[in-house]
């Protein structure tokens, strides 16, 4: 049976006919009508007219205005390119998670519980979602799960120096802490050097730490004392005085005039150092940047660079399942032999999969990624609880910006109007796919 | 046959019964039941409940809930007076929300309380719950917003005394760095904090006369006046390394949790700028102890401003006019209602007669009796500006100071989109 | 594990060679198992974390991550969870939101299970046409609905009640839900309806006593849909029903000072996705067949 005109003659079965088989229909059909007409058709009429009026009611026509002011409005346009990316990136990745999940759970015996554990999160509101996903991004690697994770690779192959949070405490110690901090003069042997540090918070100095003391020159010999820089007021920077705590095992290097480690040294508890049987003169002291690395300061997810992102990740990890399951079920379908007959053939698993498995899922693939499709122009409750107020804008997504221009403290019924019309044509590609496809199933 | 039709009209009835008792039971709630709305959530929120009970306490026959609107409260009353279901009572944190509601008639005169607020508070407290000299609100609540609170013991570590000009501030703040703790905790994600910097700046800055010019759009936001009040603040936020958990940090850190991590052990850094109702978060969210473990001073004056104050009120209003309503609005007005929410401090009442000894400590009692003392006051600019350009989360001030924060090196270009976002705002306001 | 007991007896000409097959065969699978269980982990994370998360104290919560829980002796506290049950809105905001999922889901499928009926087995006019009209009803998004309800609603003072909601998610719910039972409904046999006709049965009372019964597999799949829908939506709430406050709406107002009201966030959060979690581990064969049927939409 096809959708053909709908003038083709009224069967009546029942003998009773007329009025009475007229009233059976229109008790089945009333409600679900007067449903459908106030609540959608109403409203979608409503919203198209509203669209062409301003803020202020339908006595203040505006034409395409609000249409024009989509594509003005910075907001809006963050809006539309970050949906935009959402598109470009979303439907096909979870297609093409959810399709390598389906496969690989083929080949394990527990795959009924590997598909609930990816498979739950449908069940929990994109809003919850978006809770979860806040916690785990949190940029101070103590508490976001995600840094964390990465702060400890990271720490392992880097590990945080000593005095992470160390500055020098006068001009005349130059570098950053990026290079390792270098005395500026070139020092001869018989000097003594100051090595003083500052902005070191009073848990990083090691343990055992005495009051500093300045060595007293040596021929032959670079002294020199490396020390906590500071005392409460400030005192004086650059010089050694009383209530100022050494910096012991703190590794200082020598460098030549060529700027080559010729020696190095460690500080004891006064926070002295001495390089001996140093000849010629022109060599700098150094202290190397291991001592200043800085630990892992967590990955800026929910900053304005990675918030789409970091949501983005927070969305998959809702919809991979849906796309597994479905692919699953499509790939059950497929007859065994046709997939052992191309093995048989001399097909690797790979050209199987890509030759064979893929396009017989085809269909399937297509519903996958047009479901997404749809569901990714209208997300919403996920991108207002993972953004913190401060990147929600640049968040924002096309139903958050319709919502927001119309309830969320600018009020312009016009213009969100035409954002909820703009995003209706965006769906209508899909509708005329929904229909076609009815008019082939029927 | 005609039993199945039955059973199945009756399920239908049943269903509709059901769905109808539901939203009638909703409907009966409100007989003896009032509804109140304020900004206040987490600590504050307990603190007004607080307050609320001991209502109930005296009024037995009503009951009080209370909601929150949160920070987004104009648009949750703005809907729901739209929506003809606003509160009984709420809160307003705006003066300029009291003007616009009472304008559209939404609502009620509060005649009935005139006597108890002269007798109450001071003129200028009870004139400013006025729109065209018809009264509409009581101010029960005050806020200094002029108060910088620090850690006693990192200022002690550091050698650092309470600076009371802004050198004396920029000097101990890199002593305070020297030391090895961050000078300033900045809760970026809420907006409203850094437009309460700014203001303290300009008002100290530019003269109280360039405010209140600002504050009503007669100067641009791109004067050379407000300029100068960027470049003021630039000296705060400008370096990242100042700031606990640096610019991007900030820009994630909501009030509260700025104000707990200046206070907890160990503590993340020395100073945080706002009002007096710092104090109740540092009592209910950490363990540190008034003058042993955090302190306050007054915001540091710059040039020759002297001591001047900007704060806030919370004005209580009515949107419908029953006993219950009436009553809980008088209940507002009287000292004890003050008092309650006094002694759990992080609160300031203008009511005359609540008594000093109500404040828990020598602290609170310093900032509360400074907002009546003060030369020059003047109402937390944001609050008198068009809702979406002072007063809305995303855009706006609160979007536009976070960008400054973000990059604070582009005075002009800040200067330059605060004035096209008020000039918007108040197009569109009149 | 059983399996494989079972086989040994049966199969063991030369025991060193099953041995090493079977050895070979589950190395060259370990691969597999092994990325699997390190997906599956990291899909079961995010929910752990935020229900440990609940479990920490507030002063906690500043500078401890969820995973501290275990190692030290132990800081859980369910000071939360009694807090919240005791001095909050919370609970009175889960009952809300439980009327309003049941409500929306009682309705929709009831109306729909009518006109599902009529598409399917009623002959009038113009049948096929309003059927594509549903189908094209299913893709409006229902922000094109939001302005006018709003201003609707006010009018009808209904703004701001459940009633308001469970009405909004009915209409919203039928498109999906009448071509959903239309396609279940047109594949039960004629024979058996043709039957009920010839003796005499009326319409009403062949619906109610064969096409609902017949039908209950795909009534309970959409139930399940549709309960889920309701009990997790935030958008239509946020918008009619900032003041009765379902869950996600009271959570919704907290979020804003998200590291301080963590206390309150996580705990009712993790409350408000326990149910959705017992509907879907209790359902989950009629959720699956429902998503099959209806990954159309």
């Amino acid at each position: 049976m096809t959708v053909g005109p709908p003038a083709r003659e009224v069967p009546s079965s029942d003998e009773g006919g007329g009025w009475r088989s007229w009233g059976v229909t229109a008790i089945f059909l009333v409600p679900a009508a007067v449903f459908l007409i106030v609540w959608i058709v109403y409203p979608t009429v409503y919203t198209i007219i509203r669209s062409f009026f301003g803020r202020d009611g339908f006595n203040n026509f505006v034409g395409i205005d609000n249409f024009k002011a989509i594509f003005t409005t910075s907001v809006l346009t963050t809006a539309i390119k970050n949906n935009a990316i959402w598109l470009g990136v979303v439907p096909a990745l979870v297609t093409a998670i959810g399709l390598i999940f389906a496969v690989l759970t083929e080949r394990i015996r527990w795959s009924v519980a590997f598909k609930t554990a990816v498979f739950m999160p449908m069940a929990i509101s994109l809003f919850a979602t978006g809770v979860i996903w806040r916690l785990m991004d949190q940029k101070d690697p103590n508490k976001g799960t995600l840094n964390a994770v990465i702060g400890v690779v990271h720490d392992a192959f880097s590990p945080p120096g000593p005095l992470s949070n160390a500055a020098p405490s006068t001009p005349s110690i130059v570098g950053s802490p990026q290079t390792g901090l270098v005395l500026k003069t070139p020092i001869a042997p018989g000097k003594v050097v100051r090595l003083g540090l500052t902005a070191i918070p009073p848990e990083d100095v090691p343990s055992g730490a005495k009051q500093a003391v300045q060595p007293p020159p040596k021929p032959g010999e670079i002294d020199g004392v490396v020390w906590r820089d500071f005392k409460p007021g400030g005192g004086v920077p650059g010089k050694v005085e009383k209530g100022e705590l050494a910096l012991p095992n703190v590794t200082v290097n020598l460098r030549d005039s060529s700027g080559k480690t010729v020696q190095s040294a460690t500080t004891d508890d006064k926070g002295d150092f001495a390089f001996k049987d140093v000849k010629g003169s022109g060599y700098k002291v150094a202290i190397g940047a291991d001592t200043f690395r800085q630990p892992f300061a967590g990955v800026d997810w929910l900053g304005s660079q990675l918030i789409t992102p970091s949501i983005i990740i927070a969305y998959i990890w809702v919809w991979a399942g849906f796309a597994m399951v479905v692919i699953a079920a499509g790939l059950a379908a497929i007859p065994r032999e046709t997939l052992e007959a191309a093995r048989t053939d001399g097909g690797s698993e790979w050209q199987v999969f890509r030759r064979v498995t893929v396009p017989l899922l085809a269909p399937v693939l297509s519903v996958v990624f047009i479901t997404m499709l749809i569901n990714v122009l209208k997300v919403f409750d996920i991108v207002l609880s993972v953004a913190p107020g401060s990147t929600q804008t640049d968040a924002n997504v096309i139903a958050l910006a319709m919502w927001r221009t119309s309830f969320g403290g600018v009020n312009d019924f016009g213009l969100g109007s035409a954002i909820a019309v703009f995003l209706f044509v965006l769906v209508i590609p899909v509708l005329a796919l929904n229909v076609r496809r009815f008019r082939r199933e029927v | 046959m005609s039993k199945h039709r039955l059973i199945a009209a009756a399920l239908l009835a049943a269903t509709v019964a059901a769905l109808v008792g539901v939203s009638t039971a909703g409907g009966a709630r409100h007989a003896t039941t009032i509804s109140v709305m304020a900004v206040w959530t987490g600590a504050e929120q307990k603190s007004f409940e607080a307050v609320l009970a001991g209502f109930q306490k005296t009024n037995s026959g009503v009951k009080v809930k209370y909601t929150s609107g949160g920070d987004q409260m104009p648009t949750v009353l703005a809907t729901a007076v739209q929506g003809g279901n606003p509160p009984d009572v709420a809160i307003l944190a705006q003066p300029g929300l009291m003007k616009d509601f009472a304008k559209k008639g939404a609502l009620k005169p509060l005649s009935f309380v005139t006597s108890t607020l002269k007798a109450n508070f001071a003129p200028v407290w009870s004139q400013l719950g006025q729109v065209n000299g018809k009264q509409y609100g009581v101010i029960w609540k005050g806020a200094n917003k002029s108060t910088v609170w620090y850690n006693v013991p990192a200022f002690k570590a550091a050698g650092v005394k309470p600076p009371a000009n802004w050198p004396a501030l920029i000097k101990a703040a890199s002593t305070l760095k020297a030391s090895g703790t961050n000078p300033y905790s900045i809760g970026g994600a809420d907006g409203w904090t850094l437009t309460d910097l700014f203001e303290n700046i300009y008002l100290r800055s530019a003269g109280p006369a360039k405010y209140d010019q600002l504050s009503t759009h007669k100067i641009k936001w791109t004067d050379p006046s407000v300029k100068t009040a960027l470049k003021y603040m630039a000296q705060i936020i400008g370096n990242s390394g100042d700031i606990a958990g640096g610019t991007s940090g900030a820009l994630q850190l909501d009030f509260p949790t700025s104000v707990s991590q200046v206070f907890a052990s160990p503590s993340k850094a020395a100073m945080v700028f706002e009002g007096d109702f710092v104090a109740g978060v540092i009592t209910s969210s950490t363990k540190a102890k008034p003058v042993s473990g955090f302190n306050v001073f007054g915001f540091p004056a710059i040039g020759k401003s002297g001591t001047v104050v900007v704060g806030g009120g919370d004005t209580a209003v009515m949107f419908k006019d029953n006993p219950a309503t009436r009553a809980l609005i008088k209940y507002l007005a009287s000292p004890e209602a003050g008092t309650i929410w006094a002694k759990r401090g992080g609160f300031s009442s203008p009511n005359k007669k609540v008594p000093a000894s109500a404040y828990p400590d020598p602290i609170t009692r310093v900032t509360a009796t400074a907002l009546a003392k003060a030369p020059v006051f003047r109402f937390d600019m944001s609050d008198l500006q068009p809702a979406s350009f002072g007063g809305t989360v995303g855009q706006g001030e609160f979007k536009i100071f976070q960008d400054f924060l973000k990059n604070p090196k582009n005075v002009n270009g800040i200067a330059a989109s605060l004035e096209s976002s008020a000039a918007k705002a108040y197009a569109k306001g009149k | 594990m059983a399996e494989v007991a079972a086989q040994q007896p049966i199969v063991v000409p030369d025991p060193s060679d099953t041995v090493a097959a079977r050895i070979i065969r589950i190395a060259g699978k370990l691969p597999v198992n092994l990325f699997l269980a390190a997906i599956g982990l990291v899909w079961l994370v995010p929910t752990i974390g935020l229900f440990l998360s609940s479990l920490l104290a507030p002063n906690d919560f500043n500078s401890k991550g969820w995973w501290q829980i275990i190692s030290k002796p132990s800081v859980a506290t369910w000071a939360n969870y009694s807090n919240l049950w005791n001095s909050t809105d919370i609970p009175h905001s889960l009952v809300t939101t439980a009327e309003i999922a049941i409500g929306g889901t009682v309705f929709p499928i009831l109306v729909a299970a009518l006109a599902g009926y009529a598409f399917a087995w009623l002959e009038f006019p113009g049948r096929d046409w309003l059927f594509v009209v549903v189908i094209g009803l299913l893709v409006v998004p229902l922000q094109m609905a939001l302005i006018p309800m709003f201003s609707l609603y006010n009018k009808l003072g209904i703004f701001d009640t459940v009633i308001s909601l469970v009405l909004f998610h009915t209409a919203f719910g039928l498109p999906f839900a009448i071509f959903l039972l239309r396609n279940f409904f047109i594949g039960i046999p004629k024979d058996i309806l043709e039957s009920a006709r010839i003796d005499g049965a009326s319409e009403v009372r062949i619906f109610s006593r064969l096409i609902l019964p017949l039908g209950l597999p795909a009534i309970a799949s959409l139930a399940i849909f549709q309960f889920l829908w309701t009990w997790n939506d935030l958008l239509v709430a946020l918008t009619f029903a900032r003041n009765t406050q379902p869950v996600t709406v009271a959570i919704y107002t907290n979020l804003r000072q998200f590291g301080s009201n963590i206390d309150i966030i996580a705990p009712a959060s993790f409350l408000s996705l326990v149910i959705p979690l017992a509907v879907f581990f209790a359902f989950q064969r009629y959720f699956v067949q429902g998503l099959l049927a209806g990954s159309v939409k």
